[in-house]
């Protein structure tokens, strides 16, 4: 009997190995059709009861008429919302070390600091975060260069979206410098920068006109800031406080750079100054700023997001991924439309322009024909706090399935014994 | 001339004293009014009287003089309860001269115009405990407060609500040599072990037994020890971590105490022992990972269900905002314990009732009903829905936020 129960027990497991291992070597399907109860585009309206069909990893088709090919595979998600995948236009999570200790290091690249199995990426792809921008942090002059990812993969290659994106600069004085040094340490470098380009294309010409050959490149160590000043890159510079926004203008103008400004939560003052210079802008992971009234002794909430709205700035929001809340994109765009901005305005500001900040908003942002095959499959609308992530899909292929997410389990889940043994003394 | 001047300023002393005694009737009509202790009434109507709820439920007749706030389609709920909030207070809220000041009140450092204040009345929160800091073993007595009133008197709803106790780690903070200095200083003066902490707070409990039994109540710290012993008094206790919290119920039981627990980061271990004992939780602040945390990172498996695991199995669980200002405000953290799996009648039970029962103000606040505060947050819709605004904060039936 009891051998017999064992058998029994094998075969179901044997059984169970089987099928799941057959589950996951299948290979991705070269064609899809997803049925979908309602699509946010957020390219144009939302569609009910829609199909988006997928070839290659790549959507050929969204819309309600969509035929369903004969030898797609269809997947059901009649009672989900999908949307476009979250975009992150800035972070500098899931780096072994986020700040180099030098103040001038365009050179490095968080490629090389990028941790994969860091629970922020788990954590990202979990939250419907399906490509990251990810920069050195605030604390370096020119801190280096950035690496777009998406959250999943086991080596950074695998993760790899652009290997080469963005360079941070840093308005924030580190350590024991003043803004003045800090200030005059950026202008000298560029000035010096230019200078050396300046001799190099001398050289150049030097030698063509010796009719000699001219191998010499371009110091590597320079090379990031001078396709800065090629446009490129992007620059994304941050500002601390409101009086850095200035500098940032002037940085931008000074040396005509595609810039994207990355902001603290005290900028909210200097909304206007950066609404005329139209840069974009990513906001601080703060939304909520309490001000004192000096005339009436008042406490006002200060929505920094509706400031910048109504300003007429264009920005992406930024998480935190420490603090509760504050960690989802989805709920730093529910904030925004509970204090009144335009849902749709919002949910942009979460996929299409951090896509846009970042220059991937051909493939991704949006759900269009033609646009890479990522999106979210979520179980209720998506700035509702009861709504999960339910699957991620990313390139044509589930990447993240809720139901088998075995850390979340766990993390939800009731310990086995709730009720300890009494003491017995 | 003369008496037409007397005559006026008779008449004006008179109608100024006549006006009071005249009740002032407040009309709330809205589409739904979550009452907490009841059923949601759909349509109904709020009468407010002399501050309180005079009348509450469907087809009221509003009073003709009354002045009536239509809150149209808007969801009216009690004012909600927050049983760890920051404190009103300026300058450090943690004695260090000793780590048992059981005698220290926090209610004779209010400050009415705190900035906190006029904060928190803006999340809806209309009712608040506030403890002394929680550096030392035994800290102080704390005391619920409502955020409105010019001096601290008009502030309080209860003093001396409960005694506040730090079992964590915390009591050794700042406890290190200043550079240079001898280790015979002052910062050298703290317990530096867990021992240490639950030794002074059981030697404490221990001399207050033994003077109660002499019956000479010379130490005034020991005084109040006897009352708390004497279970007049609970104890609001800082507990985080599963081996603390046993440790917080051996010394309760030694003792004979009424204890609340306070945070309680690993409360969902012990669950079963503290339905059964009926020891209440206040949680929070929250957190994802313990690494998210301080300085000691207690509660090291964090379980995002904490509060839904806790009351699933009996236990009164209230949601705080863990005395932090600024951070999440309670509601929202009611929403997040909603996601993360607790019940949704518990959650907004949670930020109202329960609290109100735990600090023992049940009577007055936590509720829509009869003869209670008429502390009323007006929301714009679901109020565990994150795009909800808070449109209209009432407090003892004037309102002060809109």
């Amino acid at each position: 009997m009891k051998s017999r129960s064992h058998i029994t027990f094998a075969s179901i497991l044997l059984i169970v190995f089987i099928t799941g291992s057959l589950a996951y070597a299948a290979p991705v399907r070269k064609k899809l059709a997803v049925e979908v109860g309602r699509i946010i585009t957020i390219a144009g309206k939302d569609i009910k009861n829609g199909v988006i069909l997928i070839e290659d990893g790549t959507i050929k088709a969204v819309g309600t008429d969509v035929e369903i090919p004969w030898d797609a595979f269809v997947i059901e998600a009649k009672d989900k919302v999908v949307m476009p995948g979250f975009v992150m236009a800035h972070t500098s999570s899931g780096l072994d070390r986020a700040n180099e200790n030098m103040p001038e290091v365009p050179f490095i690249s968080t490629f090389d600091s990028i941790d994969p199995i860091s629970t922020f990426f788990e954590d990202s792809l979990r939250d419907g975060v399906v490509a990251m921008l990810v920069l050195p942090g605030n604390n370096t002059l020119l801190g280096g260069t950035g690496t777009i990812v998406k959250p999943y993969g086991r080596t950074v290659e695998a993760m790899l979206i652009k290997r080469y994106a963005g360079l941070k600069i840093s308005l924030l004085p580190s350590q024991s410098t003043s803004r003045m040094g800090h200030m005059q340490r950026f202008r000298r470098y560029v000035s010096d920068l230019k200078d050396y380009l300046e001799e190099y294309e001398q050289k150049k010409a030097d030698a063509k006109e010796d009719k000699k050959p001219f191998d010499e490149e371009i110091d590597v160590t320079k090379q990031s800031m001078v396709d800065l000043l090629n446009k490129k890159l992007t620059a994304f510079v941050y500002c601390d406080r409101a009086a850095d926004v200035p500098k940032a203008i002037e940085i931008q103008k000074t040396n005509e750079l595609n810039t994207v400004l990355v902001l603290g939560p005290d900028c909210y003052k200097a909304a206007g100054l950066i609404a005329k210079s139209k840069l974009p802008v990513v906001l601080d992971s703060q939304l909520i700023v309490w001000e004192t009234n000096e005339k009436t002794n008042e406490e006002e909430m200060k929505v920094v997001p509706m400031i910048f709205h109504k300003a007429g700035v264009k920005f992406a929001f930024q998480t935190d991924s420490s603090q509760y809340g504050r960690r989802y994109l989805w709920y730093q765009a529910a904030i925004a439309v509970k204090h009144g901005m335009k849902r749709e305005e919002a949910l942009k500001s979460i996929t299409l322009y951090p896509a846009q900040f970042i220059g991937v908003d051909n493939r991704l942002g949006s759900i269009e024909t033609g646009k890479e095959a990522t999106m979210i499959f979520l179980t209720g609308d998506p700035l509702d706090a009861q709504s999960w992530v339910d699957q991620v899909m990313i390139a044509g292929e589930i990447v993240y399935e809720k139901d088998k997410d075995e850390r979340l389990k766990k993390l939800l889940e009731p310990p086995l014994v709730i009720q300890e043994p009494k003491d017995t003394d | 001339m003369r008496i037409y001047v007397i005559l006026l300023t008779l008449l004006l002393l008179v109608s100024a004293f006549v006006a009071p005694v005249r009740a002032e009737v407040t009309a709330i009509k809205a589409g739904k009014i979550l009452t907490i202790s009841g059923e949601p009434i759909t349509d109904g109507v709020i009468l407010i009287e002399n501050g309180k709820i005079a009348e509450i439920g469907t087809g009221i007749e509003i009073p003709e003089d009354a002045a009536v706030i239509d809150a149209g389609k808007s969801v009216v709920m009690p004012g909600l309860v927050d049983a760890s909030a920051a404190a009103p207070v300026r300058g450090d809220l943690n004695e260090q001269s000793s780590e048992i000041t059981p005698t220290f009140r926090i209610s004779e450092a209010l400050d009415p115009q705190s900035k906190v204040l006029k904060r928190v009345v803006q999340t809806g929160v209309t009712t608040l405990f506030v403890s002394p800091g929680r550096q030392n073993v035994i800290g102080g007595l704390g005391v619920v407060v409502k955020p409105t009133g010019k001096i601290p008197q008009q502030m309080i709803v209860k003093d001396e609500a409960a005694l506040t106790v730090v079992m964590d780690m915390d009591p050794t903070q700042g406890n290190r040599i200043p550079r240079g200095q001898a280790p015979t200083t002052f910062y050298f003066r703290r317990p530096g072990t867990r021992m240490a902490i639950i030794w002074m707070l059981r030697k404490s409990f221990f001399d207050a037994r033994q003077q109660a039994d002499s019956e000479q109540t010379e130490d005034p710290n020991l005084a109040i020890l006897s009352e708390v012993l004497k279970d007049k008094i609970p104890i609001h206790v800082n507990a985080r971590r599963a081996i603390v919290i046993r440790a917080a119920l051996k010394v309760a039981d030694e003792y004979g105490l009424k204890l609340i627990l306070q945070e309680c980061t690993e409360g969902y271990k012990v669950a079963g022992q503290l339905a059964e004992r009926k020891i209440p939780v206040v949680l929070g602040p929250f957190y994802y990972y313990p690494g998210n945390m301080g300085q000691y990172r207690e509660g090291r498996k964090v379980n995002w269900n904490n509060a839904g695991i806790l009351a699933e199995a009996g236990v009164k669980v209230a949601l705080s905002s863990g005395e932090q200002s600024g951070a999440i405000d309670i509601l929202t953290a009611a929403t997040f314990a909603v996601r993360h799996g607790m019940d949704r009648d518990e959650a907004l039970k949670a930020i109202t009732i329960t609290p109100a029962e735990i600090l023992g103000v049940a009577d007055r606040v936590g509720s829509l009903e009869k003869g209670k505060d008429a502390d009323i947050v007006i929301l714009s819709g679901d109020p565990l829905n994150v795009t909800t605004r808070v449109e209209k904060v009432i407090l003892n039936g004037k309102t002060v936020y809109q």
